[in-house]
């Protein structure tokens, strides 16, 4: 019977999760190019990441987008999200919630078409229609801030998780201590600075860290809106990866590339163990009949 | 001071109504208690005199100026909730000193206040500790010292006592009250336990389903119940109720139930007069209950359900005719279940009450 | 009975009707004023979200668009990528756009696949982990949790060369494969939480009265778990319907592509020149999703910890 329920489960993940991990250690090792010719090389691709002249700029961008997109919005926006939309009628909150959830369940490709209008270079894309109405030329928002864009447009659908978990760590705050707050001569903003907040401590950190993991692996949406461009610009690590291994098809090298963040990956889901309460996730079943 | 007026005040939600035309006058330094069963409004009461609810109607007066519309902030109020609602990530220092931080007051004034209201709950050893390292007396010990260190003109318990243990209980209800008396605050205890309001307060107010019954002091509820309701909602075991019907022998006015005939009282008469032959329904404590096992002697005989031992006194139930009817008995009582039992009561111990509207006759 | 110390202001009158007075006043003014920043700040920073939404079904629609999103000229000719036979050329190389229900079937197929497959393989992997002890649960738990946590995406090269070297490139079953077995962990938690949440006395009377472990799960677990399946069943669909990174990498063939590079192409080709076009493209993209998205509000903004991807 345990093959039977288990086994597909185990068969896939197996073959489509745990295989390529170490296909990707034993591709690191290799220089597979895009005519799928290739041999063993060693660490050299790995000694090749130090003399990347890319590379620096990669890591940089990476920095910069994971850190300021982390902060201002998968975390910061949610919290001010979450915060304000429990403070008014249930019913309006839930509304805005919802509008802000939309990004995140628009396919992935659409959403970047609407970015792509909003920062369209002509004078049709809405930014410089609004900059029209100001009297303002046409602007090139990704060649002039790439960071900015690439901030924004991933920091839209980002905030989404944060504002939902949060909301739903606040909303399970006791009602006493909110009680207790105010007949102690609290107002509105005392009671989210000195109960609420200390009492989501925990919540708030998960999302940091779970955020923090799921921004350094992502790069779709860069892809679609501005390419990694101008140039390499606005490449973070793991489009880095895309283009030099899909791309440009340096299939070894890429692979070198992947491998950490395979590690960085392995690591992070690793700590997960410890995070999460996990002795309450497998309590032991209570039928022992087979 | 602190003079509470509570004027046709009543609590909608929606269609429920909680509470309903309640009239209460509290008087300054009174300990009262507001007591009945879950739901009937007592709790909706306490949080509209503290603020958090606002009244559909009627009015909330502190010395005579009404704040139906005043914040909870305002209202120099204290509360003790049954949860405590201790901040957790606060110490118990910072707990108490709370409500003198939100009002900005100088450091060495917190300081000092919060020692001596720490004192007055004598919790001064554990002033660093966290709410989670403390027991459940030292946590309500904490959130009575952080009540008080405002120096409210009125404190608000909702079921003070629920939470601790029975010896523990015995203990606090003692304190709470001593120290009621002595800092002159007015009081009001929400509570579904008759014994907490019966042994703490001065007064006590009696709701159900969102209507007062009754208010009075301790013994007044208990001899002299307005109604069935609180006849049978104050004292342990609870009063007996017979139905019978009133009955007049030359001259002599009884109650005539199956099985048994009780005589009453020569003043009752005049009370009864329209009821010749009408149903009433009698009132009789446990403990007004003459038991006898000699046979014959007794008016009413039946027979022994059941003994429990309490210890120091014995619950015994007794069967009459279809009827089963509680008793206490002495330590010596010797009888056993299915052995006969006669049973009299004296006639200035019944209550009367009218089946129909419940409410007491005599 | 000893006194303690009340401070001499204590003895005066509580307060005056106007002290009252005026301090509900202030209360009540401090709460409209709070309400008011609160309701004008988020629609502020909701307008950013809900304007371009507004754009892309005026767009669609009309002719031009005026003042960014004010419609003019009712037009259904945007639409026209549904009927007109071969649209026109894919932007630096000689072939053509393929069909519209060409590429609305392989999505179909790409998304039902993928439900199907994590419906069937979570349903019953759920259900013995929640239900059954065996000797390496609590490691094959842990494993489950740490895989559910692995960021799939970074896996990608080594995927393209397995696809490649069991020939699935350009297959949706290759796609499909992929995608159903990186979001398996997560449709394994989800699931386990269903049968979880099923009392054991249900399952318990059942072997009682005679059924045997498989029939109990047949006859009365699974009929219980039925919004569990339902939600794994529509989180999966739109997986498939809405991905773009594995059907990027993986079908190169252009009469395979899904939906998601039918857009991507004909933003390429027509961005700068027919928005229109672009809009209506999209919002037929869209109508899944957006269904999933009216239907499923509610249940959505209950997701707490256990780690979402919705």
């Amino acid at each position: 019977m345990l093959l039977l329920f288990l086994g597909p489960f185990v068969l896939l993940t197996v073959l489509f999760f745990v295989m390529p991990a170490i296909i990707t250690a034993f591709l690191a090792l290799t220089n597979l190019d895009a005519a799928f010719q290739g041999t063993y090389v060693g660490l050299d691709n790995f000694r090749g990441l130090f003399a990347d002249p890319l590379l620096p700029r990669v890591l940089l961008n990476t920095v910069v987008y994971v850190f300021f997109t982390l902060i201002c919005f998968n975390t910061g926006l949610g919290l001010v999200l979450a915060l304000l939309t429990t403070h008014i009628p249930d019913r309006v909150g839930t509304v805005f919630r919802a509008i802000w959830l939309l990004p995140r369940l628009t396919p992935m490709v659409v959403y970047g078409l609407l970015w792509l209008w909003f920062v369209d270079p002509t004078k049709y894309g809405m930014l410089n229609t609004a900059r029209s109405w100001f009297g303002l030329a046409p602007l090139d928002l990704i060649s002039a801030s790439p960071w900015l864009v690439i901030v924004l447009v991933n920091g839209f659908i980002g905030a989404s998780l944060g504002m939902v978990i949060l909301t739903s760590a606040i909303k399970s705050v006791p009602e006493d201590y909110v009680r207790a707050a105010r007949v102690d001569g609290a107002s509105s903003l005392a009671i989210v600075r000195h109960v609420i907040l200390p009492l989501i401590r925990w919540p708030l950190t998960f999302v940091l860290v779970n955020q923090t993991l799921a921004l350094l692996t992502s790069y779709e949406y860069i892809l679609l809106v501005t390419g990694g461009g101008p140039f390499y610009d606005t490449t973070v690590y793991a489009l880095y990866v895309f283009r030099r291994a899909i791309q440009n098809g340096d299939y070894g090298y890429g692979a070198a590339l992947a491998f950490i963040l395979v590690v960085v990956g392995a690591v992070a889901a690793l700590s997960y163990w410890r995070l999460l309460n996990f002795e309450r996730m497998i309590s032991a079943p209570k039928i022992e009949a087979d | 001071m602190g003079r509470i007026v509570l004027d046709k005040l009543g609590k909608r939600f929606g269609v429920v109504e909680a509470l309903r035309d309640l009239n209460l006058e509290i008087a300054d330094a009174e300990l009262i208690a507001l007591l009945g069963p879950s739901g009937c409004g007592k709790t909706t009461t306490l949080l509209m005199l503290a603020g958090i609810y606002k009244p559909t109607s009627g009015q909330i007066l502190f010395d005579g100026v009404a704040v139906n519309d005043l914040p909870p902030q305002d209202r120099h109020i204290g509360m003790v909730f049954q949860s405590y609602a201790l901040y957790p990530h606060m110490t118990v220092f910072d707990n108490i000193a709370f409500p003198l931080r939100l009002l900005r007051r100088p450091v060495d004034e917190i300081q000092r206040r919060v020692l001596e209201a720490a004192a007055l709950v004598q919790i001064e050893a554990l002033m660093d500790r966290r709410p989670s390292q403390l027991s459940g007396g030292q946590q309500q010990r904490t959130a009575l010292a952080r009540a008080l260190v405002k120096q409210p003109t009125l404190l608000l318990l909702d079921e003070p006592l629920s939470n601790l243990d029975a010896k523990l209980r015995v203990l606090m209800r003692a304190e709470i009250k001593h120290l009621q008396r002595r800092l002159g605050i007015t009081t009001i205890l929400v509570t579904h336990d008759q014994v907490e309001a019966m042994t703490m307060a001065d007064r006590i107010a009696v709701l159900r389903d969102g209507l007062l019954q009754q208010v009075g002091t301790p013994d007044d509820l208990y001899y002299r119940p307005a109604n069935t309701f609180v006849a049978g909602f104050i004292g342990s075991p609870p009063m007996n109720f017979i139905p019978a019907q009133v009955e007049t022998t030359d001259g002599q006015v009884a109650f005539a139930a199956e099985g048994m005939r009780l005589p009453a009282a020569e003043w009752t008469a005049p009370h009864l007069a329209g009821r010749r032959g009408g149903p009433v329904l009698v009132g009789v404590r446990p403990e007004d209950i003459r038991l006898s096992l000699v046979p014959g002697e007794s008016a009413v005989q039946g027979r022994i359900l059941d003994v429990e031992p309490l210890g120091r006194e014995l619950v015994v139930a007794v069967t009459v005719g279809r009827q089963v009817v509680v008793a206490i008995a002495d330590h010596g009582f010797a009888g056993k279940p299915d052995q006969p039992i006669g049973m009299s009561v004296p006639p200035e111990r019944i209550y009367v009450f009218d089946p129909t509207t419940e409410s007491a006759i005599v | 009975m000893e006194q303690v110390t009340i401070p001499a202001g204590q003895l005066r009158r509580w307060r005056t009707p106007q002290e009252v007075a005026a301090l509900a006043q202030r209360a009540r003014r401090r709460e409209v004023l709070t309400q008011t920043m609160i309701y004008a700040l988020l629609t502020l920073i909701s307008l950013p979200i809900v304007v371009p939404y507004l754009w892309l079904v005026a767009a669609a629609f009309s002719e031009r668009v005026s003042y960014g999103i004010i419609p003019s000229g009712f037009t259904l000719n945007n639409w026209r990528f549904l009927w007109v036979a071969n649209l026109g050329f894919v932007s630096g190389t000689a072939g053509r756009l393929p069909n519209i229900w060409q590429v609305v079937a392989n999505s179909l197929v790409l998304a039902v696949g993928t439900a199907a497959i994590v419906v069937v393989v979570s349903t019953l992997a759920g259900y013995f982990i929640s239900r059954h002890g065996f000797s390496r649960r609590a490691g094959f738990l842990k494993g489950a949790l740490a895989l559910q946590a692995f960021p799939g995406i970074t896996l990608l090269v080594a995927l393209f060369i397995l696809l490649r070297s069991l020939n699935l490139l350009n297959s949706m079953l290759g796609v499909i494969l992929v995608i159903a077995a990186l979001h398996l962990p997560f449709a394994l938690f989800v699931m386990k939480g269903f049968f979880d949440g099923i009392p054991w006395d249900i399952e318990m009377s059942a072997l009682i009265d005679g059924a045997s472990r498989l029939r109990a799960w047949y006859t009365v677990l699974l009929p219980q778990a039925r919004n569990g399946i339902a939600a794994v069943a529509m989180f999966s669909f739109l997986w498939g319907w809405t991905d773009y990174i594995y059907v990027l990498t993986f079908v190169l063939r252009r009469s395979s592509w899904t939906m998601a590079l039918y857009l991507n192409s004909v933003i390429g080709e027509y961005r700068f020149a027919d928005y229109g076009l672009m809009a209506a493209v999209g919002v037929f993209y869209m109508i899944p999703s957006l269904l999933f998205f009216l239907f499923t509000q509610r249940q959505l903004l209950q997701i707490t910890l256990g780690g979402t991807k919705a």
